[in-house]
């Protein structure tokens, strides 16, 4: 929006450079994104293979998916770092389910498993969507309450140690493809269109911009706030939900400790770095995709060059710093 | 060793049973019917008799054992205030140990009485993987045997917080606080609340380092963990016959264990000539399996040549094993894994043919910590630094730690 504003008193005063800035400025996503592809295909070794995509597909699926949940929540100006620990939950409810009796599990099927699990998600979510709409308390102070308490809740929920999972359905989200790409990537692809269109083109998706944009006004014209921002928690809690399902069928094992852990920041990174601002009223889920994709990229290219930690650690969040500063909204606009 | 064996009932709390039978080889014939309090505490009597008694004893016996007395502590027992090797044959489970010889009268410390006085337990770490699971149930399980009433806390890998609990407990009236350090540093403000309360301290598993010896800490009961990284190092030769390429998974970065886990592996390979295995890739995956898993997937991606991983844990070593699976490629006549730490999981593994060692970090202080604790307030002292013992698996043992229990 802002960088549309832009463009508009840019045409009048120097032409030229500020449609440049502007494209850049719309695009620093994916040009950082296409950088990083240029350097790998040039330096990394074995890069340009199919492989090197099968290996992100395996790996992006649960910050995909997060990320997804994430962009509908900061799209309405407000924040979920409850969805590490949502998935942790998810993780120990499935497994609750699922394990046998000698490790402390239910021994349920695996249908029944994941259905509570996704339920488990769908409660966090309600909460938290119910305390930040009725409640009337910051997202950020409503959703850290199960950031700090979730993932106990998680070990208690598995007794604390780490449960391998055996499962043959696991094995099957784990391993499974349709033409070379792994099923999961499959369902986080499917994600993404839905919440495009959601919202491009549904009504929900208008009121959850119209909210991030100005509540108030928002509450003037008619929008349904409360119900809206506990629909979109709802979807960030079961969207965390599937992404802890995912991640725990990749490891073989539920590991509340672990599982998701980070995960809010991971998911935080790609929306911001996409360029959706953290203050609401615009969603980008192209960008996100991208943020995502850009992250998990920079890791892998990373690790692949055998580069210590703390220098890793510094290179990306030097990478984050410049890809919101490209796009920040220009001085004219402001 | 019977006896003891059919005491313990839970699986988990088996590693006590492998330090207790190691300790009680020695006191056996003359015990074995007693009780296990008694037992346990004569062990520690003959740890600290044998110490007493050194310069007698080495003078007596051999020039070489007094040379070797004299010289060569490592700089890590230096850290944690070990000033000279204590010569002579260490009681069974004990690989060294390190005087002077601390007492808890000279800072001024009580006699504790364990029918009545309470003991503190400080955990670091969340009890969530096996190691801190049998850590705990190790001191629990030895305070419940010999009837003492015991606090516990845990401090979610919080230094500020395991300062809190310490001194918390100590406050509730606690004559005695044996803990497991998060790390070697940043805890000095519980030691000073110690020693100004006049409250016994016993470091286990990691040791506190900067100190005097005996004069903040008492006796600090540990694994040598470069021991454990050059040990790692010498299964990795004999594993790949002294080729490969490969990559280590290093722990949490900032932590000593770490440090040494490597330094040591890395002074092995170098000290046995072992220039054919070349370390193409060494990165941090946090001790996790979820990072095991996730970085070995990248290492397999820009190094599909790799033969051998060095995991700095168990739990990482699992984690790779899991992606070498999903590629097809576990098993060690394609790749070789040898880890640390002596979980079930990992010694499983090499019956299943997917590891080729695993050395063992023995998480089961609560026998030795006790006996320690009593011939340092009630007894003639115990040393300022004792290495435990810590076993080791491969094909040849590792059914039999299984079925035995002694794997944890």
């Amino acid at each position: 929006m802002t960088s549309t504003a832009a463009h508009t008193v840019g045409r009048s005063a120097t032409h030229g450079w500020e449609d440049i800035t502007s494209w850049v400025r719309q695009r620093g996503v994916y040009i950082a994104l296409a950088l990083v592809i240029l350097y790998n295909v040039i330096f990394t070794a074995h890069f340009n293979q199919w492989d090197t995509v099968q290996l992100l597909f395996a790996q992006m699926p649960p910050v995909l998916i997060v990320s997804m949940g994430m962009a509908l929540v900061i799209g309405t100006g407000g924040i979920d770092l409850s969805v590490g620990a949502t998935m942790a939950i998810a993780s120990a409810v499935l497994a609750k389910f699922v394990a046998p009796a000698s490790s402390h599990g239910l021994g349920s099927p695996i249908a029944l498993a994941i259905a509570m699990a996704l339920l488990a998600g769908l409660a966090v979510g309600v909460f938290n969507g119910t305390v930040v709409a009725v409640g009337r308390v910051q997202p950020i102070v409503a959703t850290l309450s199960l950031l700090v308490a979730g993932r106990g809740v998680a070990l208690v929920i598995t007794g604390g140690a780490l449960v391998e999972l055996f499962d043959p359905f696991l094995k099957v989200v784990r391993q499974g493809q349709v033409f070379g790409i792994a099923d999961v990537m499959i369902v986080a692809a499917a994600i993404a269109v839905v919440v495009s269109v959601l919202v491009r083109r549904t009504t929900l998706g208008y009121r959850l911009v119209a909210i991030g944009g100005n509540r108030r006004a928002a509450v003037l014209a008619g929008v349904p706030v409360r119900s809206t921002l506990i629909t979109v928690y709802a979807i960030s809690g079961v969207f965390a939900a599937v992404a802890g399902l995912i991640a725990t069928a990749r490891l073989r094992a539920s590991d509340p400790s672990y599982i998701g852990l980070l995960m809010e920041l991971s998911a935080i990174t790609a929306v911001v770095v996409g360029g959706t601002p953290l203050k609401g009223g615009q969603v980008r889920v192209l960008g996100t995709v991208a943020g995502a994709v850009l992250m998990q990229l920079l890791q892998t290219t990373l690790l692949a060059h055998n580069i210590p930690n703390s220098v890793s650690e510094m290179v990306e969040a030097l990478i984050i710093v410049a890809a919101v500063y490209i796009q920040r909204p220009s001085r004219s606009a402001a | 060793m019977k006896i003891r064996r059919t005491a313990a009932t839970v699986t988990v709390a088996s590693m006590t049973l492998l330090f207790s039978c190691g300790s009680s080889k020695t006191t056996s014939t003359a015990s074995t019917s007693a009780n296990p309090a008694t037992t346990a505490a004569g062990t520690a009597g003959t740890a600290a008799g044998t110490a007493t008694t050194t310069s007698a004893a080495t003078a007596a016996t051999s020039a070489g054992t007094a040379a070797a007395a004299g010289g060569d502590i490592p700089s890590a027992i230096k850290a944690a205030g070990g000033t000279s090797k204590i010569a002579g044959a260490p009681a069974a489970g004990i690989e060294a140990q390190y005087g002077p010889i601390c007492k808890g009268a000279d800072l001024g410390i009580g006699k504790i009485d364990f029918t009545k006085d309470t003991i503190g337990w400080a955990q670091s770490e969340k009890e969530a993987n096996p190691f801190r699971i049998a850590s705990t149930k190790s001191q629990v399980d030895e305070a419940k045997k010999r009837n003492i009433k015991l606090l516990t806390t845990n401090a979610q890998s919080d230094a500020q917080q395991e300062n809190t609990d310490i001194k918390g407990m100590i406050d509730k009236g606690a004559k005695a606080i044996i803990f497991s350090p998060i790390n070697s540093t940043g805890l000095g403000d519980a030691i000073a609340y110690a020693k100004s309360k006049h409250v016994a301290m016993i470091p286990v598993d990691r040791n506190i380092t900067g100190v005097k010896g005996c004069a903040d800490v008492g006796p600090q009961l540990g694994s040598d963990f470069v021991l454990q990284g050059r040990r790692a190092a010498d299964a990795m030769i004999k594993a790949t016959g002294g080729t490969a390429k490969l990559a280590i998974l290093l722990g949490a970065s900032g932590v000593n264990v770490t440090d040494d886990r490597t330094a040591g592996f890395k002074a092995e390979l170098k000290d046995k000539n072992a220039s054919g295995i070349q370390i193409v890739f060494e990165q941090t995956a946090d001790f996790t399996r979820e990072k095991g898993k996730s970085v070995t997937e990248t290492l397999l991606q820009a190094h599909p040549d790799v033969t051998a991983i060095y995991a700095e844990n168990d739990e990482m070593g699992l984690g790779a094993l899991a992606a070498l699976d999903d590629k097809g490629m576990s098993g060690i006549a394609k790749v070789h894994i040898v880890s640390i730490d002596g979980t079930k999981g990992a010694v499983q593994a090499i019956v299943d043919g997917n590891f080729d060692a695993v050395i063992e970090s023995n998480p089961a202080y609560g026998p030795t910590a006790f006996a320690a604790l009593d011939a340092y307030v009630n007894g003639d002292g115990a040393p300022a630094v004792t290495i435990t013992t810590d076993n080791q698996y491969d094909k040849s043992n590792a059914q039999q730690a299984l079925d035995s229990g002694t794997a944890y």
